[in-house]
């Protein structure tokens, strides 16, 4: 399991959002969205700060890190 | 399968098929070099690349490059050019062992080309690496 995990999928169906949009918010490609939706990349902090602005949630609600996870 | 790659993954497959496209030929086919078709190779790889980047850059919609693209590109590179640098050293020390314990005369005209085929194969096989990382 990764060390950071995140809600993206979940905060993104409830708004009624695509990868797309998401991706063209946060000046990202709709592969890295896929990528961060699926736990294989985890973002760089500005990238985080946009998603969370973007999905209008916090970055604890929208990011958490799991020590235990593998980095 | 084009279509879940990102624009710099595709630019990236490309330029590894401009080259598997020259080199096969050069190596497997020319078994005689000389540097007409070395430099016919190197022509050919570069217009081979600006055409191929060319064309995904038309058919592709979103041409965004961004940090994972980036990060991407960064871990290939330093693989690729790990590769190339181990790679060379050893062909280097193959030439040297060929010209002092094969037949392989150092004096030789061909020497330079043999030294151009270890390097393009080097190359290759660096590049290889960098698009598999």
């Amino acid at each position: 399991m990764a060390a950071i995990r995140n809600q993206i999928r979940e905060l993104r169906a409830l708004r009624e959002m695509t990868q797309q949009e998401l991706a063209d918010k946060i000046g990202v490609t709709r592969q890295t969205v896929i990528a961060m939706e699926q736990d294989k990349y985890s973002p760089s902090l500005e990238t985080a700060f946009k998603v969370a602005i973007v999905l209008d949630v916090s970055l604890e609600q929208c990011f958490q890190y799991d020590p235990r996870g593998k980095r | 399968m084009l279509t879940g790659l990102s624009y710099r993954e595709k630019i990236l497959y490309a330029s590894l098929a401009a080259e598997l496209v020259v080199y096969c030929p050069y190596f497997f086919l020319h078994q005689q070099n000389s540097v007409n078709k070395v430099a016919s190779m190197i022509v050919a790889i570069i217009v081979l690349q600006i055409i191929l980047q060319s064309v995904i850059a038309a058919v592709t919609r979103y041409r965004v490059t961004d940090e994972r693209d980036r990060l991407i590109e960064l871990r290939g590179y330093r693989a690729g050019y790990l590769a190339l640098a181990s790679l060379m050293v050893l062909g280097l020390g193959m030439l040297w062992f060929h010209a002092t314990v094969g037949h392989l005369r150092l004096d030789s005209k061909m020497v330079g080309l043999h030294f151009l085929s270890v390097f393009f194969g080097m190359l290759i096989i660096a590049d290889i690496t960098k698009t598999v990382t």
